[in-house]
């Protein structure tokens, strides 16, 4: 049940923006199935942490590290085409805006149908089963798959990302504020989504949101991140109901009822 | 006899940051030993530190110092310093709290929220369908609200379906945190009556009740729990 070598390992990540630092400093470990929760008021580094965990952007130190099987990665020593290759089939990244991580000229179904080609599948008669089967898992109306998704509202377009990055079954997934624009009851059926979705597939994710209900409902753990630094880690519930530190403090106090 | 968890040297303290580093001292030198088939009841005024001490021998609350050791698998486990997978393993096969609230998880059904568990640990879909049907039926949950999510529920039905969903395949050990607060008298008996049948089957716990008639009527011990003050 519990595996023991970490999937994910950052060490001492640090990303400068000229003099502005971006994240500091930072160094955790996710182990496979498990859904890590990253919180922290706007501007304290989390999406800066998130693009460089998941292959966009180099740190300026430190490294990430990969687990592959038995061997670990270090992903940005691999060469740009092996990173790219596990972008696709290891870990996959959902946007805040599905604008960012859909393809807008495409139809629904070929948004999924092409993270199914990008991990070599071919088969168009099994493959078409399978967009339908995710159309459904998203509880979008297979009748939609030929749609535009620019046709579709915020929350399909949301759920639409999200069939297209777990078609591909990754094992990790990284999600930056994936219920950030969208209206509260909207939300709330998102969240039951993911929330069966992660726990049926066993994937392991890594959860960037500033809403700490959203984290008590999705997450094992939490980093809590000021000023680009990792101020408090542990337990979801535990950092939740007895925060040590005065910013998390400070944090939980703001939203009582989370 | 069986133990099944021992706490020992606890101490906690809350440092209120953001209200002067005010510094509550809430337990001190806290030593509890279980064994199988125990019901320990916490005693003290409000205030005096029942619900600290159960939360954190459910890894809810961070002690500043002592260990809490509990058996999981066979062996004792310290839960105060395990990571993450192992704290959230020994909450889904070994350890459960209840409180008088329900965590409604949005849009899933009673049904289901009772089935849950049984599930996780392999329990097939047709026996858990029934036992947790025989359960909600014990607490007097009629079967029209199977199929809704209990976030529309009253106080005391969210709280009914809150302890069938622990009691339906009780852990080893539970925490309870007056799980039959606000229970009219009909619906506490079956609570009491639950209780004693789990615990008769050889689970072990711990709870905090308001109402001293439940409490003599189910405690094979007593823990006196006095209030201290700020430092
Ligand atoms: N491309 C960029 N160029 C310059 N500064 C940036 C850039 N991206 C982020 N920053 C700065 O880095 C810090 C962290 O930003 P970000 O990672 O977006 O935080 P969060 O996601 O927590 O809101 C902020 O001070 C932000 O202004
Ligand atoms: N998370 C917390 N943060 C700060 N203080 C807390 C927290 N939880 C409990 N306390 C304080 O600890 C003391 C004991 O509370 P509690 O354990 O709830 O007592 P009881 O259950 O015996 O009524 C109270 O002063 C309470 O305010
Ligand atoms: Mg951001
Ligand atoms: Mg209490």
């Amino acid at each position: 049940m519990i595996e023991e070598a970490p999937l994910l390992r950052a060490q001492n990540v640090t990303r400068l923006y000229g003099g502005r630092v971006g994240c500091r400093d930072i160094s955790f470990s996710l182990w496979p199935g498990e859904v890590l929760g990253v919180v922290g008021e706007s501007g304290s580094g989390k999406t800066t942490l998130l693009r460089s965990l998941a292959g966009f952007e180099p740190p300026d130190e430190g490294a990430i590290h990969f687990r592959h099987g038995t061997e670990e990665h270090d992903i940005y020593a691999l060469d740009e085409a092996s990173r790219r290759a596990m972008m696709r089939t290891e870990w996959g990244m959902v946007h805040q805006n599905p604008r960012d991580g859909l393809r807008l000229d495409v139809s629904a179904g070929g948004n999924i149908g092409e993270s199914l080609m990008a991990r070599g599948d071919r088969h168009y008669g099994k493959m078409r089963a399978r967009i339908t089967d995710w159309l459904q898992r998203v509880e979008i109306d297979s009748s939609r798959i030929d749609d535009s998704p620019q046709s579709f509202s915020g929350g399909m377009q949301q759920r639409l990302q999200i069939a297209r990055v777990l078609v591909a079954e990754p094992r990790l997934v990284f999600m930056d504020e994936p219920t950030g624009g969208l209206d509260v009851s909207v939300q709330a059926r998102l969240l039951d989504l993911l929330r069966v979705l992660v726990r049926d597939l066993h994937l392991a994710a890594i959860i960037v949101t500033h809403d700490l209900a959203v984290a008590r409902l999705l997450t094992d753990r939490l980093i809590v991140m000021k000023d680009g630094h990792i101020i408090e880690e542990g337990l979801t519930d535990q950092i939740l109901d007895d925060p040590h530190h005065a910013y998390t403090q400070l944090l939980t106090s703001a939203v009582l009822s989370a | 006899m069986i133990t099944m968890l021992e706490a020992c040297g606890l101490r906690k303290t809350f440092t209120l940051h953001n209200q002067n580093g005010v510094v509550l001292n809430v337990l001190d030198h806290v030593d509890l030993d279980l064994a199988a088939g125990e019901m320990v009841v916490l005693k003290g005024p409000s205030g005096a530190g029942k619900s600290t001490l159960l939360r954190i021998l459910y890894g809810n609350y961070k002690p500043v110092a002592g260990a809490v050791r509990l058996r999981h698998d066979g062996e004792m486990v310290d839960i105060v310093g395990a990571r993450t997978s192992r704290v959230l393993d020994i909450r889904r096969r070994t350890l459960s709290f209840v409180s008088q609230f329900l965590r409604v998880i949005p849009r899933v059904a009673t049904l289901d929220i009772v089935k849950d568990q049984m599930l996780t640990r392999g329990i097939g879909d047709a026996e858990a369908t029934e036992r947790a049907a025989a359960m909600l039926t014990r607490l007097n949950l009629p079967e029209q609200m199977w199929g809704l999510a209990p976030a529309t529920f009253s106080g005391g039905e969210q709280q009914r379906v809150n302890i069938a969903r622990s009691f339906v395949a009780p852990t080893p050990l539970l925490l309870l945190d007056e799980p039959t607060a606000s229970l009219d008298p009909v619906n506490r008996d079956v609570v009491v009556e639950l209780i004693e049948t789990t615990r008769k089957a050889g689970s072990a716990m711990v709870g905090i009740f308001h109402d001293d008639a439940v409490s003599s009527r189910i405690a094979t011990r007593v823990m006196q729990l006095s209030p201290r003050k700020a430092v």
